[in-house]
């Protein structure tokens, strides 16, 4: 069950996706699409999109994938509208283990980035950067 | 703490948005392709140090290396530089000509003059300047609303600096270094950030203006210094006056004191001659002289000031005021100009005195800012510091040069085989018992930071404690590189995790590291300093980077093994104290409940023994037995300690001494590095 999807690269994604169901794939906070977008402007690709999801490698055997997409998404691939337009596109094995994740943008001690809080991870390693599950 | 499997409560690492196909890490390095900005008050220029070459400054089409920074929003037209400043007088209010004064400033830090109509927008309370046309100026038109940000206005500036980079390079600047001066604090730097970013510029990093000026000068790498020494940048600018004092250590620049005078420049000295031809002049009919009277004089008296570092005598014409072939000299000039120059001197020695040092102790005095090619001047610095100051390089291009060079390194130039850091390249980080390493600032963290974390006492007779101090990746201290060992001694005798030691590491900007323990009992305290990258190359970097990713699981295996050890032998120490201060009291341990006991001791010790991946969860069931064997016990004891500890005391201490005991316990639950403010 997969909550607003769509694959029309030109509508705007001005609904709040704070307002979906927990059940939605994936959830995008107005401030990490904003930075989002910022960032996309400032490559100098704003129809371009995200794409989010998971790979091997790393010290517990996965690592997040988080980069800029500039293709349309494949075939297969979830589409999540976040607000001010931003497109994230998750492959279908992903979602298995991102599903339900939250995209927030965080500043801090450790600097500027995003952070993943991913309910299907059970563990990640001191680097942070990969996960079990 | 060390639990069955490996989970943080850290909830992970924050990401970026990576290209797709690039490397795992690291910005993009374009050699070659760094610039450095010098954002003035009144001047601002580029300098570039390609690929190690000696640095130079970029020129307008005109063969100007200064571009005066002003802007002006007239005619719909946005100009920088000269013809902006040439507009000054007409439209003062729509001419932007300090807009750095206002970098990241509120409406109450504007406590100078200045002719702007400023505007704050209550909701984000930044300042900015309406350039609209003002109604009331001029009979016949329409008032109109334009207002920009201090930032807009800088970045303004910065855009055409850029260009004059992009058109000598012939490819898209990479980043910049610029400067700023070193009392802008947190809220002007970033509005220099956001400034460079309206901008479309990559900030390499902002530098304080006099370490730009002491890196030009190469006082970093002087034979005779080896890397040591203590120095004075003195900065006459346009309008502002800094003077600072730098201690160079292993290579490091450090900002000991600065002081100086935001409203004291050369521009005083141009309107002290100005008011001085002026009266030469005589007062025209009106009484007044008019703006562009005025103008005129500051112009003519900018243009003697100059013409006398060299010659002796000039003459000045003002013909909008009727003065014609005016002969002024250079001994009359420094009697207008002395008294506004010993302004300098008491800011000078004043920080001196806050940096604790003699003008002897000096190893160089280095001038910045286009007034200290007075020659008054320098015989006030020298005077001053009580040595003839470095004056080799044009001081107005100084502080541009030395950005240029950072800029150069922070591209990727190989120069000199320096690595300049704006992010933590390797965890820094403590050995803790068992020779785990506990991160104290991770990897990427931005600098300058600062972090800190308490730990305690393992035993009662700890009276010291080892800070050994680790950069590195991985999880044992033994495959991390050691930075610095030092001892923290004379801790109080205090029961197991008791004793708090707040362990703080600073990283400050210029990657100096100063690692200090402090018991928080006594207050007794141990101070190292190092630097932790000083001789790591990129490559070496990448390598222990990589290194660590290859050895994760067996890392992880050796941590939760050496945890679960420590923990084990904590409780175990424990137990075997109470045992044999109090074991012997039949009303607190009755035998078959000390037999007991002493079992699960055994098999404790059986369980330290053996290696292996799995290992760690062995070792954490005979803990757990051992605990809950002796739980009896040790409340009881427990109980006997609080009732012959608190009569004869109130309910309140007890209760105070209670919630201490809880505070504590909470402190030591709080693992997590905690930031400084």
């Amino acid at each position: 069950m997969l909550a607003e999807i769509t694959n029309d690269p030109g509508s705007d994604g001005s609904g709040a996706p704070a307002s979906e169901p927990p059940a939605s794939p994936l959830r995008v906070t107005v401030r990490a699409a904003k930075v989002m977008r910022a960032q996309l402007d400032k490559r100098g690709t704003p129809q371009a999109a995200i794409r989010f999801g998971i790979r091997g490698g790393g010290c517990t055997g996965y690592s997040y994938m988080f980069q800029f997409e500039d293709g349309p998404p494949r075939a297969k691939d979830t589409v999540v509208e976040a607000a001010h337009g931003v497109r994230v596109y998750l492959d279908p094995k992903s979602l298995v283990l991102v599903r339900g994740t939250e995209i927030d943008f965080e500043t801090g001690i450790r600097g500027h980035g995003f952070r993943f809080a991913n309910p299907n991870v059970d563990g990640s390693c001191g680097c942070g950067e990969s996960v079990s599950f | 703490m060390a639990n069955e499997d490996i989970t943080w409560d850290d909830p992970g690492a924050l990401f970026q948005i990576e290209e797709p196909n690039a490397g795992p890490r690291g910005p993009a390095r374009h050699p070659g392709r760094g610039i450095g900005i010098d954002l003035g008050t009144t001047h601002s220029l580029v300098a570039i140090a390609p690929h190690g070459a000696a640095p130079r400054e970029l020129l307008d089409e005109q063969g100007r290396a200064l571009l005066p920074s002003v802007v002006s929003y007239l005619e719909d037209a946005v100009e920088v530089g000269h013809g902006a400043a040439a507009r000054r007088v007409e439209e003062p209010a729509r001419v932007i000509s300090s807009a750095k004064r206002f970098m990241g400033r509120g409406a109450s830090d504007i406590d100078f003059a200045h002719p702007y109509r400023l505007h704050v927008e209550a909701e984000s309370s930044v300042l900015r300047f309406d350039v609209g046309v003002d109604a009331g100026f001029e009979a016949g038109r329409s008032g109109s609303s334009r207002r920009v940000t201090p930032m807009e206005v800088s970045a303004e500036i910065l855009r055409v600096l850029a260009a004059r980079a992009e058109a000598e390079l012939h490819e898209p600047v990479a980043g910049a270094v610029i400067t700023v001066p070193a009392y802008f604090d947190d809220a002007q730097r970033q509005a220099t950030k956001d400034a460079a970013r309206i901008a479309g510029l990559e900030v390499y990093r902002l530098l304080a203006e006099p370490t730009a000026a002491a890196l030009a000068y190469g006082l970093d790498r002087s034979v005779d210094g080896g890397g040591q020494g203590l120095f004075a940048i003195y900065d006459l600018g346009g309008g502002t006056f800094d003077i600072s004092i730098l201690r160079l250590r292993d290579g490091v620049f450090q900002v000991l004191a600065t002081g100086g005078d935001s409203a004291l420049g050369g521009d005083d000295f141009d309107r002290a001659l100005a008011q001085h031809l002026l009266e030469v002049a005589g007062a025209p009919p009106s009484g007044q002289h008019d703006a562009r009277q005025r103008e005129e004089a500051l112009v003519a008296a900018r243009a003697a000031k100059e013409a006398l570092t060299e010659a002796e005598t000039v003459t000045v014409d003002l013909p909008r005021s009727g003065l014609v072939g005016h002969r002024l000299g250079r001994v009359e000039l420094e009697a207008l100009l002395e008294p506004i120059a010993r302004r300098t001197v008491g800011p000078c020695r004043q920080a001196l005195r806050d940096a604790g040092v003699r003008p002897s102790e000096l190893r160089g005095v280095v001038l910045v800012g286009g007034s200290t090619r007075v020659p008054l001047v320098r015989r006030l610095v020298e005077a001053t510091f009580k040595q003839p100051p470095l004056s080799d390089i044009d001081p107005d291009k100084v502080v541009a040069y030395g950005a240029a060079i950072q800029a150069d390194i922070l591209s990727g130039s190989a120069r000199e085989g320096v690595t300049l850091l704006d992010v933590v390249p390797l965890s820094l980080g403590l050995e803790t018992m068992g020779g785990i390493v506990e991160k104290i600032i991770p990897r990427n963290a931005t600098i300058p930071i600062g972090a800190r974390q308490v730990f305690t006492n393992y035993s009662e007779k700890q009276t010291a404690m080892v800070i050994h101090v680790v950069q590195g990746e991985r999880e044992l201290a033994a495959d991390c590189r050691s930075l610095a060992r030092f001892e923290l001694k004379g801790l109080p005798r205090l029961p197991p995790s008791m004793a708090r030691i707040e362990v703080s590491f600073q990283l400050d900007a210029d990657a100096l590291l100063t690692v200090s323990a402090r018991e928080l009992m006594t207050g007794i305290k141990q101070t190292v300093e190092v630097k932790p990258t000083y001789g790591l190359s990129d490559a070496e970097v990448d390598a222990l980077v990589m290194e660590s990713l290859d050895h994760a699981e067996e890392d992880y295996d050796a941590r939760n093994l050496a945890e679960a050890r420590v923990e084990l032998g904590r409780v175990v120490l424990a137990v075997r104290t109470a045992l044999h201060e109090v074991g012997h009291l039949g009303e607190l341990l009755p035998p078959q409940e000390r037999t007991a006991i002493e079992e699960a001791l055994a098999r404790a010790e059986q369980a330290m023994g053996p290696q292996g991946p799995q290992v760690h969860k062995a070792i954490n069931a005979a803990r757990e037995g051992l605990e809950k064997v002796s739980e009896p016990f040790a409340r009881r004891r427990m109980e006997r300690a609080l009732q012959s500890g608190m009569s004869g005391k109130s309910l309140a201490e007890i209760e105070s001494a209670l919630a201490d005991e809880e505070r504590l316990a909470e402190r030591r639950a709080g693992h997590e590095p905690e930031p400084l403010a």
